[in-house]
C-alpha cells in the first residue's frame, strides 16, 4: 500500500513535469502584441536581457514586429549562457530530445557544422543574390555547411595584431601597408631587434599567451591557413594529413621559437601591452575600445596579421561569432528565414555596434558607422575582415579540434614536447570523435 | 488502525522529499547507468544504440581518461594529509589561544564561505608572475616560479590553494570535538605527570577518532570531486596536468556532447569512490572493534 502510494505520487509528478516540458501551441492574445492573422515565430538567444547585447536583440525583435505587423509575430526568449558554454547549449541539447526547439535559435559560428550534421538546424529558405550580397563573405562562409546556407549572424569579429607606435618608432621599425604583411621570417627578425629594447623596459616584444578555451584556435589558426595549410579536410570529416601536416608543424615550431627565445612570457603577465611593456599584442577587436577608454596614453596601431612565408594572398584572418539559424522543428521556414534575415540585417547590425560595440556583419552597416571611416585602427580591422576573413574549421567535431589545438600549443610551444608526436596523438583523439560521422 | 494513520503521517512528511529525491537523484542515477551502455549523443538522440561494454573498454584504453584518473588520485593524496593534519593542528592551536580566539576562528573559516570560483580567481593573481608570491620569493632571492603555468607545479599549486580554502571547515569540526572532551581526563593525566605529548597521544587522539574518520572520508570525497579550480585556473592544462575525472566527464558530456561515454566515466568514478569509502570505513571500524574487544578481554 505504502509502496503503491509512493510510486503513484512520483509518477504523477513525473507526468506533470513531462507535460510541462511539451511545447505549447501559442494562440493569438497569449503574448502581448500577437494578433489574430499573424504567424507566430519563437526565437531563442544566448544572452541576458539586461545586457547591452540583450537590449540590442530586444529592440531588433520589436522593430521586426512593427515592420511585419499583421504577418509575423516574433517572440524572443533570453537564455543566459555561462563562460564555458553551458546554460544555453544545455537547454538546446535538452530540447533536441524533448522536441521543444523554437523556430529560430542562435548558434555559435563553429558549431554550425555539428548542428547541421545532426539535423538540429535546417538550411534557410533560398536567398536572392541581392539579399546575399549585403553580407560579408566571412559571415556567409561561416553559415554554410556542405554548400547550403544554414546561418546568418548579426555580429562579426576580428583579431588585431596591435602595436605600440612609440616602441616601434624608437626601435626604427616600419609597419607595412595593409595587404603587404610581414612574413613569419621577417617578423622573427623584428622580434629579435626588439628584444634588447624590451629587456631594457622590463617587458617582452610580444604580449601573447595560449589561453584555454576558444581564443587559442581563433587567434593562431591563421598561422596555419596563411601557409596554405588547414586543420581539417574540406568536408570536415578527416584530420589525418591536415592537423598533423607540415604546415601545422611549421606553425607550432614558430610558436616554440617565440617561447624559447623569450619573445613572450611563458606565464601570462596581466596588462603587459596596456602598461607599455610590450611592442605587440594579439587580441580581439574589443581591445581597441579598451585601450581608447582605459589606456589613452598607449599609442595604438593595428598592423596587418603576420602571414606564412608561402602566403598566396588567400583569406586567413580570424572571424566568426554567434549566428541565427532556423531549427528543424520549424514548420514555417519562410517566416523563420525572414526573421533570420531581419535579425542579422543592416539595421540590427548598426544597433549591435551602437549598444555593445560588437562588429556588424554587413557591408552597409560598416559604411554607415562613422568610426570605421574615421578611425584608422577600426578601419584597418574592417579592411582585414572584409578582404582576408577566414572562418574557423567547419567540422561536426569542432569542439575537439579546438581543444586539441590549444593543448598542442601548450604541449609543444610551452612544454617543448615533440611536435609530430603531439600532433599525431591529437589526430587520434579527433578521429575517435569523428568515428560517429565516418561510419555512417 | 492507529498504526496505519501514523504510518500515513510519516509518509506525508517523507513523501515530498522522496519524490524530489526520486526525480533528481534516483532516476538520473539509473538513467546514467543505462546511458553508460549506449552511444547516446546529445545532438542526435534518435540514433542511440545499445553498445554493451564498448564504452567501458574504450575509456580504459583512453590515455586521457587514465591520466585524469591519476591526476585526481595524486590530488587526493596531497590534499588528504595536508588538510587533515592542518585542520587538527589549527584546531589545537586555537584551542590553546586565550586572546582573540573568535578572530582566529573567523579568519580561518572565511575562505570556506567564499565561492571556489572567487578563491580560484584570487589565487590566480597570487600565483601570477608579478603576483604577491613571486614578489615575496624574489625578495628572498628565489627566481620567478611559473606555478599554475607549468605542468610540474600546477597540480601542487592548486592543491595548496584548495587546502587553504577547505581547511577551516574541518578545523571547526575538530574544534567542536576538542571542546567536547571531558576535562577530567586531562586532570587525571596531569596528576600522573603525563607529558603534553602523552596527553595528546593517549587522550586527545583517541577521543577525536570518530571525528577523524568523518573528516578523512569527507575530505577524500570532496577532493575526488575537484573541477572548479582547474576549470577556472588552468583549463585542465598545461599538458593535461590538472585534468581531473569530473572535468573529463563534464567536457565529454557537455562540450563534446557524448553523453553515453560521459555516463560510463561517471559510473566508473562513482563505483571507485564508493568502494574507497567502504574500504575506509571498514578499515577504521575494524580497529575500533579490535580495540574494544581487547579491552573487554583484559577486564
Amino acid at each position: 500500500m505504502k509502496k503503491g502510494f509512493a510510486v503513484a505520487a512520483s509518477m504523477l509528478l513525473a507526468a506533470g513535469c513531462l507535460a510541462g516540458c511539451q511545447k505549447k501551441q501559442v494562440q493569438p492574445g497569449d503574448v502581448a502584441g500577437f494578433d489574430p492573422g499573424e504567424q507566430y515565430l519563437s526565437l531563442w538567444v544566448h544572452s541576458i536581457e539586461d545586457t547591452e547585447e540583450g537590449q540590442a536583440y530586444r529592440q531588433s525583435v520589436d522593430r521586426f514586429n512593427e515592420v511585419y505587423n499583421g504577418k509575423y509575430f516574433a517572440d524572443i526568449e533570453f537564455i543566459p549562457r555561462n563562460n564555458s558554454g553551458g546554460g544555453y547549449s544545455d537547454k538546446v541539447n535538452a530540447s533536441v530530445m524533448s522536441g521543444g526547439l523554437p523556430d529560430v535559435l542562435t548558434v555559435d559560428g563553429p558549431n554550425v557544422a555539428a548542428y547541421a550534421a545532426n539535423g538540429i538546424i535546417q538550411p534557410l529558405a533560398e536567398l536572392t543574390l541581392e539579399e546575399r550580397s549585403i553580407y560579408l563573405e566571412s559571415i556567409l562562409e561561416q553559415g554554410t555547411y556542405q554548400d547550403k546556407l544554414y546561418a546568418l549572424g548579426v555580429m562579426e569579429s576580428s583579431v588585431g595584431m596591435y602595436y605600440n607606435k612609440d616602441i616601434l618608432k624608437k626601435a626604427g621599425i616600419e609597419v607595412p601597408e595593409a595587404g603587404n604583411p610581414w612574413t613569419r621570417t621577417e617578423f622573427l627578425e623584428i622580434l629579435e631587434k626588439l628584444k634588447p629594447v624590451m629587456d631594457e623596459m622590463g617587458g617582452y616584444p610580444l604580449d601573447m599567451t595560449f589561453p584555454v578555451g576558444e581564443a587559442s584556435i581563433y587567434y593562431y589558426a591563421p598561422f596555419v591557413w596563411s601557409d596554405g595549410g588547414d586543420l581539417v579536410s574540406e568536408d570536415g570529416l578527416c584530420v589525418d594529413g591536415f592537423f598533423n601536416s607540415d604546415e601545422m608543424v611549421k606553425a607550432m615550431g614558430f610558436f616554440r621559437t617565440m617561447v624559447e627565445k623569450k619573445y613572450m612570457s611563458e606565464a601570462p603577465i596581466e596588462h603587459l601591452f596596456e602598461s607599455g611593456r610590450a611592442a605587440f599584442k594579439f587580441d580581439g577587436a574589443w581591445e581597441v575600445n579598451t585601450v581608447y577608454q582605459n589606456y589613452p596614453d598607449i599609442p595604438l596601431g593595428v598592423a596587418p596579421y603576420v602571414v606564412g612565408d608561402d602566403w598566396d594572398k588567400g583569406r586567413y584572418t580570424p572571424t566568426g561569432s554567434w549566428a541565427y539559424a532556423a531549427s528543424s522543428n520549424t514548420e514555417n521556414l519562410e517566416g523563420a528565414t525572414e526573421l533570420v534575415k531581419w535579425m542579422s540585417g543592416v539595421e540590427s547590425g548598426i544597433r549591435i555596434w551602437e549598444l555593445s560595440k560588437t562588429f556588424p556583419s554587413t557591408y552597409e552597416a560598416f559604411e554607415q558607422i562613422d568610426v570605421f571611416q574615421t578611425d584608422e585602427n577600426y578601419r584597418m580591422l574592417y579592411e582585414q575582415l572584409k578582404e582576408y576573413g577566414h572562418p574557423r574549421p567547419k567540422t561536426p567535431v569542432y569542439p575537439q579540434v579546438s581543444t586539441s589545438f590549444q593543448q598542442a600549443l601548450e604541449s609543444i610551444a610551452l612544454s617543448g614536447q615533440d611536435t609530430k608526436q603531439v600532433l599525431d596523438k591529437s589526430v587520434e583523439r579527433i578521429n575517435a570523435k569523428l568515428e560517429r560521422y565516418t561510419r555512417k | 488502525m492507529k498504526k496505519r494513520s501514523s504510518s500515513l503521517l510519516g509518509m506525508a512528511f517523507f513523501g515530498p522529499a522522496l519524490v524530489l529525491l526520486t526525480i533528481f537523484l534516483f532516476v538520473p542515477m539509473v538513467m546514467t547507468l543505462i546511458f553508460s551502455f549506449t552511444d547516446y549523443f546529445a545532438l542526435n538522440p534518435d540514433l542511440t544504440h545499445f553498445v554493451g561494454l564498448e564504452n567501458y573498454v574504450k575509456i580504459f584504453k583512453d590515455e586521457l581518461f587514465v591520466q585524469s584518473f591519476v591526476n585526481t588520485v595524486c590530488f587526493v593524496l596531497i590534499i588528504l594529509p595536508c588538510q587533515g593534519i592542518g585542520a587538527l593542528g589549527l584546531a589545537l592551536l586555537i584551542n590553546k589561544v586565550t586572546h582573540c580566539k573568535k578572530y582566529f576562528k573567523v579568519a580561518f573559516f572565511v575562505p570556506v564561505v567564499m565561492s571556489l570560483a572567487v578563491v580560484s580567481t584570487l589565487w590566480m593573481q597570487i600565483y601570477s608572475p608579478e603576483g604577491i608570491l613571486n614578489t615575496l620569493l624574489g625578495n628572498i632571492g628565489i627566481s620567478t616560479q611559473p606555478f599554475i603555468h607549468s605542468a610540474r607545479q600546477a597540480l601542487p599549486s592548486i592543491a595548496v590553494m584548495s587546502v587553504w580554502q577547505g581547511v577551516g571547515y574541518q578545523m571547526i569540526i575538530f574544534l567542536g570535538g576538542l571542546q567536547a572532551i571531558n576535562p577530567g581526563l586531562y586532570e587525571a593525566a596531569e596528576m600522573d605527570h603525563a607529558s603534553e605529548w602523552q596527553k595528546f597521544k593517549d587522550i586527545t587522539l583517541p577521543e577525536l577518532k570518530p571525528l577523524c574518520v568523518f573528516v578523512f572520508i569527507t575530505v577524500t570525497i570532496g577532493a575526488f570531486r575537484m573541477i572548479v579550480q582547474p576549470m577556472v585556473m588552468t583549463g585542465g592544462g598545461p599538458s593535461h596536468s590538472t585534468y581531473t575525472m569530473v572535468y573529463n566527464i563534464y567536457e565529454t558530456g557537455t562540450v563534446n556532447w557524448e553523453i553515453g561515454l560521459a555516463s560510463t566515466m561517471a559510473i566508473v568514478f562513482a563505483v571507485f569512490v564508493m568502494a574507497l569509502t567502504v574500504i575506509q570505513s571498514i578499515l577504521t571500524r575494524d580497529k575500533e572493534e579490535k580495540h574494544v574487544n581487547k579491552k573487554a578481554k583484559r577486564n
